[in-house]
């Protein structure tokens, strides 16, 4: 034992110094996240506000006033231009000025002050599919409150009583999120993908750079029994996803200020076994990938796409086909995600996330057993 | 310049690949694979968010506006729990996105004529969920006024705004139709990046590159003879990407092909010269895949690939004009869902020819000074 112990130890000494040989390597297993959590939690939202609008109004009333004011005072509009005729709108279209535009026709108060309904057209720019769905929904919304409005001025000035004329008034609450920051939704997916890309790759590559390089062969003949090798290998590939994780939860703690709301000791569990999860799959890929090369595009393949889109991490898995819905089963990631998103913004624990660690559980030791197999079968080739 | 030591070049990249039928395999896999993971998950269109319906007010109203939840579309009611304690499990779980409750007394404010607040929970831990679902709820709730108001016949004569609402060029409202056109662009990238800077950094960890600069090949030779094959692998997987948007995902194209093609030929140059710089830099294979993942990222996230810049805060959106990839998108996107022409799309096609000489540029001037030193 002790000397399986030693000999672990040669070889986990051994990956850290090709490591430190290859300073850029280093950098890029502990800087890359750092940046990529910059560069995601700051850039990616899904919020649509302030949606470049341009407004031409061929009325110039105040009635037609009064009613471009519901756009102006409205976050979700920001009036951008004032076009003169319907070529500006083109125009705008074109080189992605704006997005919204709306068209007041002259005779608008005209039609107004006759107690009819005025038209009004609104173009959206259906380029960007999801800014125009909610676009196209919230200026319905806007343009049916002043519809009502109007009407009950219009019935003021009549004198009108309008006892039965009541409004249903929708108020929005956004739980676990309440501001709609995307850090907070996103900074918990973005661990997983992180770690998926770290550990997968990295554990997949080095152990078939050790074939290409012929060094395989070298240490077979060397007293290290197999098993030793695999824990030398991955050892210091676990601590580096370990290191990520611990510099990921951090920043998002104190830099975007991400709640940890629910029981950390469960995000710690969780996280140790999607990382042996990963590992499993960076040697199954090292078991079948021939070369450096298939073993690169395999884990992303493996790795990096399911993780990064069938994981839940940005997009929504319930909106997509079934059948992609159980292959993402096939990947620990998913499970990931709900942990690490229910530890942090849904307060969850133990109690909730059980049947997710058994998943994980489960599914790294389907994968050290399969690939396991296929190296006994490889070495006795 | 000698076309029998470049056809020779290029013979020697194609067996070379042929030697590795995994590769092939993988190479080919990769668009069909990116082709419904971008096509199904990407662009998915969310709608049917799994709602669950507090009705405190059991009333016709209640039932009314339950009812039009339902029959928008983009809400489906699958649970119905007797208060809002209950809601917290479900959400929690993730088993219902958005909650709709509705307050004890709704009816009798609304027939006394007051305003009568009803609620609509998100589950914010999903923020694409959060942004539709809060949209369509607003939506929903105000034509539900209009027409109980419509219903009461009160305002006869009363003054109203008739808004046409209508989405220009894309009036599905479809995210597919803009996500496979770049798809096409984001496939060249890919592939010319991380399949030619293998493929040079495989030849300097070989030491057969210095073989090759012993034999009289020139540099002009040998990097037409490295860039052909890869060229022309990328071009056979944009070909089975377009194939599969246009006859499987029937995205529709409205532009012209010369655009689509002239934009994807000035950045497939900028493509290029990143593999190549990335070879040059990197002195192992897996130096390079780590070089590859470090452009690939931001590329990725700032280019409004998946994730809209309209959406990103005012800072980081200039930043979005350093990525080539930026414009080969709206290039591509205008084309085949706005139909612009070539003098709408100057200003892009400017951009990626400029990137294009100083990538390609920098990369050849670079790879020259290697080859003869």
């Amino acid at each position: 034992m002790r000397q399986a112990l030693i000999r672990i130890g040669a070889i986990v000494r051994k990956e850290f110094r090709h490591l430190g040989r290859d300073p850029r390597m280093l950098l890029a297993v502990v800087i890359t996240p750092v940046i990529q959590l910059l560069l995601f939690a700051y850039a990616i939202s899904f919020d649509v506000d302030h949606v470049a609008t341009i407004v031409i109004d061929f009325d110039k009333s105040p009635a037609s006033q009064r009613y471009l004011q519901q756009y102006e005072g409205s976050p979700f509009f920001q009036v951008v231009a004032h076009g003169s005729s319907l070529a500006d709108v083109d125009d705008a279209f074109d080189h992605n000025t704006a997005r919204v535009a709306i068209v007041i026709p002259s005779g608008f108060a005209r039609t107004l002050a006759s107690d009819a309904a005025a038209q009004v057209s609104v173009l959206i720019d259906g380029s960007e599919p999801n800014a125009a769905k909610i676009s196209q929904a919230y200026s319905v919304a806007l343009n049916q409150l002043y519809g009502q409005q109007l009407t009950r001025d219009w019935a003021d000035a009549q004198g009108l009583d309008l006892s039965s004329f009541g409004l249903l008034q929708p108020q929005i609450r956004t739980w676990y999120n309440p501001e709609r920051r995307s850090s907070d939704f996103l900074i918990p997916g973005l661990m997983v993908v992180i770690i998926a890309i770290v550990t997968v790759q990295q554990t997949a590559v080095t152990l078939v750079r050790e074939r290409d390089l012929g060094t395989q062969e070298q240490l077979e003949v060397s007293p290290m029994r197999r098993i030793e090798l695999m824990v030398g290998k991955l050892l210091p590939w676990t601590l580096i996803a370990f290191l990520d994780v611990a510099l990921i939860t951090g920043l998002g703690r104190t830099l975007f200020n991400v709640p940890l709301r629910g029981d950390f000791w469960a995000l710690a569990v969780g996280a140790a076994l999607f990382v042996f999860a990963s590992l499993g799959m960076g040697l199954l890929i090292s078991a079948i990938a021939p070369t450096m090369d298939t073993a690169n595009i395999m884990a992303l393949l493996i790795a990096f796409l399911p993780s990064f889109l069938l994981s839940g991490f940005a997009f929504a898995l319930d909106q997509i086909p079934a059948f992609l819905q159980w292959i993402s089963y096939a990947f620990p990631a998913r499970y990931m995600v709900t942990i690490s998103r229910g530890v942090f913004l849904k307060g969850a624990g133990f109690a909730e996330l059980w049947p997710e660690m058994v998943s994980l559980v489960v599914y790294a030791l389907v994968m050290l057993a399969i690939s396991s197999v296929l190296y006994g079968r490889r070495s006795r080739a | 310049m000698s076309p029998k030591r470049i056809r020779l070049l290029i013979w020697k990249e194609f067996t070379q690949l042929r030697r590795d039928p995994l590769l092939i395999r993988l190479l080919l896999l990769m668009p069909v694979l990116q082709l419904i993971l971008f096509g199904y998950v990407v662009a998915v269109d969310v709608r049917n968010l799994s709602t669950a319906v507090v009705d405190l007010d059991h009333s016709s109203t209640s039932r009314a506006l339950e009812s039009a939840f339902s029959g928008s579309g983009y809400f489906t009611i699958t649970q119905h729990v007797a208060s809002e304690d209950d809601l917290r499990p479900l959400l929690d779980r993730g088993t219902v996105k958005v909650a709709l409750v509705i307050p004890e007394g709704t009816e009798a404010r609304l027939t006394r004529g007051e305003t009568a607040p009803i609620g609509i929970i998100v589950d914010g831990s999903d923020s694409q969920i959060s942004a539709v679902g809060s949209g369509y709820a607003s939506q929903i709730v105000a034509q539900f006024n209009t027409q109980r108001r419509d219903d009461l016949g009160i305002q006869v004569a009363a003054p109203s705004v008739d808004a046409r609402v209508r989405v220009m060029f894309n009036p599905t409202l479809d995210p597919v139709n803009t996500m496979i056109p770049g798809l096409i662009a984001a496939i060249m990238m890919i592939s010319l990046m991380v399949i030619m800077s293998q493929a040079v950094v495989k030849e300097r960890e070989s030491g057969t590159l210095e073989q090759m600069f012993v034999t009289p090949i020139k540099a002009t030779e040998y990097l037409i003879g490295k860039l052909t094959p890869y060229a022309a692998l990328a071009t056979a997987q944009m070909l089975l990407v377009a194939a599969g948007g246009l006859f499987w995902f029937k995205v529709p194209f409205n532009g012209s092909i010369w655009v689509v093609l002239l934009g994807l030929f000035l950045f497939m140059f900028t493509c290029l010269g990143l593999g190549l710089l990335i070879s040059l830099v990197s002195r192992t294979r897996h130096q390079a895949q780590q070089a590859v993942m470090f452009i690939m990222i931001p590329t990725m996230v700032l280019s409004g690939f998946i994730f809209p810049i309209a959406s990103m805060p005012a800072l980081i959106q200039p930043l979005t004009n350093l990525i080539p990839l930026t414009f080969a998108l709206e290039v591509l996107r205008g084309a085949f869902v706005k139909g612009s022409d070539l003098a709408a799309l100057a200003p892009q096609m400017l951009a990626l020819v400029g990137f294009g000489v100083v990538i390609f540029g920098a990369a050849i001037v670079a790879t020259r000074r290697r080859i003869s030193e």
